[in-house]
């Protein structure tokens, strides 16, 4: 890989840090944060109880709100003083006061809770040591796919956005020497995932590459499909999109029910997510910068066509081409409709005929990734690019084709080399 | 020594050299040279820091502390800097694990207090010893390099306290490696005199300097080490 793929923290800051000074406020304070999706609609857990100031906490009862939930500094970074509390225990005798079990399996009482919410109004997590605010929110137990991987916490998943574009994520896993936290500063496994299929790529622990969890080489962290993967990426969108923030991280929660949760945004994210996707940051974030994107399903459905990764997915058995092969490609309404295509390794993108896009329903705005302008005889002219799904040998194909006037070519599309890893071209090979 | 140079200096042109003048001025109200030296070397000092975080990846505790590190460093050798450096972190360190095992619940602010309560007294003590080893040269003590130091110490173990040991060890190491760079260049001879001899031409690069470091947008040394995995691919 080149060295200029990959984003460093300098150019972090002084290239991509285009955040407006509202939109960084907002990510600083989750209280903020919280607020601002709520309004915007944006799926997030139920804030139990805010502490402001000490008064707040000398006449409040632990008792009456959920027996398990996150205590939490607003403005802390990377996980530091949040407290995770699991359940209530009510001793039987009146003698001994009732405790919590915190996701350590510590045990704390109720002057713990309250001192802790002291540090925290004193500013001892904050950034900066200012004073700041404390806030008990719903504690989301794990989704049931993560049960094997993830030690006791919660594990989330971190979505990078960029002009409301999802361009990389990873699942964070929280370890036993993380403490149950999902930071991989604190020594939680970061796991790439591919964004167009939701399946994760590689791991990395403290850097490093592993494949295995630590200690049990029988739970291996590639190929794990993570649930309602649209819509998750969909939510984090939204979720940059509500504060304004241009580059961000989202953190995002899978709940069993209710689905995907924004935990919080940073507008600094960690650069370490390129190890765990062995992929650079920079080439992605200069792809999607000049974009127009319309919603989050358009970014979704721009990210998906840009950053697939086809090269990595195991080719079972390999197919020889011929040069003209029937394809299925999926219509606006989801239906497959079948047309003849020519396998052309000469060209780098997939291409498709403009009345045949237009019939198929594919040239509506949402489906437009972008627009290219094209040098050709008849003088410059703007060429739009699809998303395109289609089926080849049985292969389902998620990419992008550009849509240009083919209506006195013999064949309608012509599949590029961008879509034809995997498999091998004979010339003279008849059907 | 600084003396003889600078009086031994012409001047030059007022126009072209208005820093030199300034430099003089202040020689005769009967500023000391040290701190002339000091104050057009400081902006030196903190391109060093800037140019160690942004080309190589040292990070360390900001650019503040590692500045007045080096002029403590200066002011009172780095050997006597560095052992009562060891003495205060030392102290703060032995004394919250000690709260922390009595089960002595403070809140912060206060606890905060009663630790340098403990480090006021570690001191004490240290410059007691240190008086008998006549070779460290305790005279040049006074309240600000103590103070700078108790700062570090505090920085230390708010990161400690907030997120771990092995993040604070990492972070005070290199604050102490910036702190004895800058250190030696600020106690350069020759340095010194260029600068003060010179004011225009230190202060124009330095500037120009920073605004060249403020535009580097590319890797740093650390990363690339740290992305060696995806460079090799």
């Amino acid at each position: 890989m080149k060295l200029s793929s990959i984003l460093g923290l300098n150019s972090r800051s002084a290239i991509f840090g285009n955040n407006s000074a509202r939109s960084k406020r907002i990510a600083r304070s989750k209280i903020l944060t919280k607020r601002i999706l709520r309004r915007a609609g944006v799926p997030t857990p139920k804030l139990y109880k805010v502490f402001r100031t000490d008064r707040d906490i000398s006449n409040f009862d632990w008792g009456k709100i959920s027996s398990s939930f996150a205590l939490k500094p607003s403005k802390s970074s990377y996980g530091d003083g949040i407290i995770i509390v699991r359940k209530r225990v009510d001793v039987e005798n009146k003698l001994t006061p009732s405790y919590w079990v915190t996701s350590q399996r510590k045990k704390i009482y109720k002057e713990d809770l309250d001192l802790h919410v002291l540090d925290i109004l004193e500013g001892a997590y904050s950034v900066g040591n200012v004073p700041d605010i404390a806030f008990c929110e719903e504690y989301i137990a794990r989704h049931k796919v993560f049960r094997r991987f993830a030690y006791r916490g919660t594990p989330d998943i971190r979505v990078l956005v960029f002009n409301s574009v999802p361009v990389m994520s990873m699942l964070r896993l929280p370890t036993v020497e993380s403490g149950g936290r999902a930071n991989l500063h604190k020594g939680a496994i970061g796991v790439g995932i591919d964004i167009e299929t939701g399946v994760t790529t590689y791991a990395i622990h403290h850097g490093e590459r592993i494949e295995y969890k630590p200690g049990n080489s029988k739970v291996k962290f590639s190929g794990i499909k993570i649930p309602s993967w649209s819509q998750i990426l969909e939510v984090a969108v939204s979720g940059a999109a509500a504060a304004g923030l241009d580059l961000c991280g989202v953190d995002v929660v899978l709940h069993s029910e209710r689905g995907p949760q924004v935990l919080e945004l940073n507008s600094q994210p960690g650069l370490q997510i390129q190890l765990a996707n062995m992929a650079g940051l920079r080439k992605r974030l200069e792809r999607v910068e000049d974009l127009r994107v319309l919603d989050a399903e358009h970014g979704v459905r721009i990210a998906k066509a840009l950053f697939s990764s086809h090269a990595k997915r195991k080719s079972e058995d390999t197919h020889v081409l011929g040069i003209a092969e029937k394809i299925k490609i999926r219509t606006a309404n989801g239906a497959k409709r079948v047309v003849e295509a020519k396998v052309d390794t000469g060209a780098h993108r997939s291409a498709i005929d403009k009345k045949l896009a237009r019939e198929l329903g594919l040239l509506k705005a949402r489906n437009i990734l972008w627009k290219r302008k094209v040098r050709s005889t008849f003088g410059e002219e703007e060429r739009p690019v699809i998303s395109l799904v289609f089926w080849l040998r049985g292969k389902k194909i998620v990419t992008q084709a550009g849509v240009a006037d083919r209506k006195n070519m013999k064949k309608r599309v012509i599949i590029g080399r961008r879509d034809l890893g995997g498999f091998l071209v004979e010339l003279g090979r008849k059907k | 020594m600084l003396e003889n140079l600078l009086l031994g200096q012409s001047l030059g042109d007022p126009l072209f050299n208005p820093l030199k003048y300034a430099i003089r001025a202040a020689y005769y109200s009967e500023v000391s040279l040290e701190t002339i030296v000091l104050l057009l070397l400081l902006p030196l000092v903190t391109l060093i820091i800037a140019a160690f975080r942004h080309l190589m990846g040292l990070r360390g505790f900001g650019i503040f502390l590692p500045a007045s590190l080096a002029v403590v460093f200066l002011a009172i050798g780095p050997t006597l800097g560095l052992g009562l450096f060891l003495v205060i972190v030392l102290a703060s360190t032995f004394f919250r694990t000690t709260l922390r095992k009595l089960k002595i619940k403070l809140a912060y602010l206060p606890r905060m207090s009663l630790i340098l309560w403990a480090v006021t007294l570690c001191v004490f003590a240290a410059l007691f010893g240190a008086h008998f080893i006549s070779t460290l040269g305790v005279s040049g003590v006074s309240i600000f390099p103590i103070l700078i130091l108790i700062l570090l110490a505090e920085e230390f173990t708010r990161v400690q306290l907030g997120k771990s040991a092995e993040v604070a060890m990492t972070l005070t190491g290199e604050t102490l490696v910036l702190g004895l760079v800058s250190w030696a260049v600020l106690a350069l001879p020759q340095v010194q005199s260029f600068a003060l001899l010179n004011p225009e031409t230190t202060l124009l690069s330095v500037l120009a300097l920073d605004l060249f470091l403020g535009r580097y947008t590319g890797l740093r040394l650390a990363e690339l080490w740290r992305f060696r995995k995806l460079l090799r691919k």
